[in-house]
């Protein structure tokens, strides 16, 4: 369990963050969401020690990282945004490098090692140097080296960032298996990938906490998404007019246009109203075929403004 | 603290560096006693002295990446977020620079043998210049350290601690000049040549206390002095404590 009290940093005049405070419980993984440059990262180094705060405290399991930071370091795992690792280590002589620094004793080393190895599929590329292996793969060794000592707290650090399709599905997964057994700080920009998950989120913005709140009332809230995109085929101005003519619709804005095919956003006055039904049939009825139909994600801008304007 | 040692002394040998320098070390050991060897009168103790001039190359190759490539490569989150604490990673590091040393140094104590196994001597001299050499060593290592730990720059890091060395090494020839000049000035304001020829004594003596060279130069004729010593060991512990307190000062850091 991690306290969180009024977190101040400046930086020079500038203020980074400017008095943060939530609790993370234990086996929860927690979203921490944010534009960049919100104090993310910044929250995340005061946490593991590796800043210190202008004023506020922070407590991990009970001991504060400042008082005790020896007692409170054991317990947490820590994957920064660029994961700590020598480019010319081997990862089995790396992940050893880590257990010494970590000071665990030799008879539970090769137990240890091998549960986090076959945990994270390092398995096959143990004897290789880090500095020709995949960034999916140097994300993994990061991971495990943030498991070494088998601490309580994982603290993740935008973990998927710049990584292929695939390989953030696999690192979800493995942040999924974890949950189980760790309380998990996550942050991100992207909000899917909070919303794939965490089971609370704090979102911070401009250095204060915009929200906490669960994922369940976080989509219940951005569930009536407030805009359609739709593209089809047939005379823009037409289908336009047809649109804006259903009850409901406030705006239909032209995204894309060209001879073939156009693009355009719905947007909604009346959330609660279900009106995609409507709109089939208006095109359906005007013989215009759709090609493409969706709700658009709310953008964490949207997400902002929803929050921000909701209180 | 040996985890740390560990790592760092293996690193040398896992990058061009610790090679290089042991390259260079051993081209000029070797030249050095094989041109005494050549003309028939080997001496360590002039070898080692001579090879003291060449820390001022050695040692920012040494110590360069230390703690300047830990900072670029996001590393040094390590030694902040893991239950080791930051000394002991000066300590650790600063070890493993000096053990390279010891690596090197191979190469002397085989010329030694060979001295020895050839009629020669090894004498107390020898011995006491190699103890110099290694607390020189120390002492300039130490500030290679600090250097590095300045910056994320190696390039930085090594142009500083050569510097820095460099200072220490022509400390005589700057303590004659800034005698001469002390001298000049003074005589020309006061007109008094017994004060402006021992205030430049004055400046003289001060600049030349901190020359580790002539602190140390009796060493080569048998004669150990413990505060020459003490001195070198000193120098070292001031630049390792501030490196210590910059590694430290960072986490504090507010801009």
């Amino acid at each position: 369990m991690i306290e969180i009290n009024n977190l101040v940093k400046h930086y020079g005049d500038k203020r980074a963050l400017k008095g943060i405070s939530f609790t993370v419980n234990d086996d929860e993984v927690l979203g921490f969401l944010g534009p960049n440059g919100a104090g993310k990262t910044t929250t995340m180094n005061i946490i593991t020690g590796f800043l210190s705060s202008t004023s506020g405290t922070v407590k991990v399991n009970g001991h504060d990282i400042l008082e005790e930071p020896e007692l409170a370091k054991k317990d947490i795992g820590y994957l920064p945004e660029q994961p700590p690792l020598y480019l010319d280590m081997t990862v089995k002589e790396y992940l050893s490098f880590i257990c010494d620094l970590k000071g665990l004793k030799k008879e539970d080393r090769k137990a240890q090692l091998d549960a986090i190895i076959s945990m994270v599929k390092i398995g096959d590329v143990t004897d290789r140097l880090i500095g020709n292996l995949s960034k999916g793969y140097k994300q993994r060794v990061g991971i495990a080296q943030a498991l070494v000592g088998d601490p309580s707290i994982l603290i993740l650090d935008e973990p998927t960032v710049g990584l292929d399709p695939n390989q953030v599905m696999e690192i979800r997964k493995l942040i999924k298996t974890l949950s189980k057994t760790h309380s998990i700080i996550i942050s991100s920009h992207i909000l899917s990938e909070i919303q794939a998950i965490a089971d609370r989120v704090v979102i911070i913005n401009n250095g204060k906490v915009a929200a906490v709140d669960t994922i369940t009332d976080l989509s219940k809230r951005l569930s009536g998404s407030s805009r359609l995109l739709l593209s089809f085929q047939g005379p823009l101005k037409d289908v336009s007019a047809s649109i804006r003519s259903i009850p409901g619709v406030a705006n239909v804005v032209t995204r894309n246009s060209s001879d073939k095919l156009h693009e355009v956003e719905i947007v909604i006055s009346n959330t609660s109203a279900d009106i995609r039904a409507s709109i089939f049939f208006v095109m359906a009825k005007g013989g215009w075929p759709i090609f493409e139909f969706r709700s658009l994600d709310p953008t964490l801008e949207e997400v902002f403004l929803s929050i921000t304007s909701g209180k | 603290m040996y985890a740390i040692f560990k790592r760092e002394f293996l690193q040398y040998f896992r990058s061009p560096v610790g090679y290089v320098a042991i390259a260079i070390f051993s081209f000029l050991a070797g030249f050095i006693f094989y041109s005494q060897y050549a003309s028939g009168a080997v001496s360590i103790s002039s070898e080692v002295i001579s090879l003291r001039s060449f820390f001022v190359v050695i040692v920012p190759i040494i110590t360069m990446a230390s703690f300047a490539e830990d900072k670029k490569r996001g590393t040094d989150v390590l030694y902040y977020t893991t239950p080791v604490d930051l000394f002991s990673v000066v300590a650790g590091k600063f070890l493993a620079a000096l053990a390279l040393f010891g690596i090197m140094f191979i190469n002397v104590f085989a010329q030694m043998i060979v001295t020895v196994a050839n009629g020669g001597i090894v004498d107390v001299g020898a011995w006491g210049s190699v103890i110099v050499f290694f607390f020189m060593a120390a002492m300039f290592i130490s500030v290679g350290l600090m250097a590095s730990a300045l910056n994320d720059s190696q390039i930085v890091s090594a142009i500083v601690t050569f510097v820095i060395i460099l200072i220490f090494q022509i400390l005589s020839t700057i303590s004659d000049y800034a005698k001469t000049a002390a001298n000049a000035v003074l005589f020309s304001i006061t007109q008094n040549n017994d004060l402006s020829v021992s205030t430049g004594e004055k400046i003289a003596g001060l600049i030349n206390w901190f020359d580790p060279f002539a602190r140390t130069a009796d060493f080569r004729s048998g004669v150990f002095s413990v505060s020459a010593l003490i001195f070198c060991l000193s120098v070292a512990i001031v630049f390792l404590y501030v490196t210590y307190r910059i590694l430290e000062k960072k986490r504090w850091s507010q801009g």
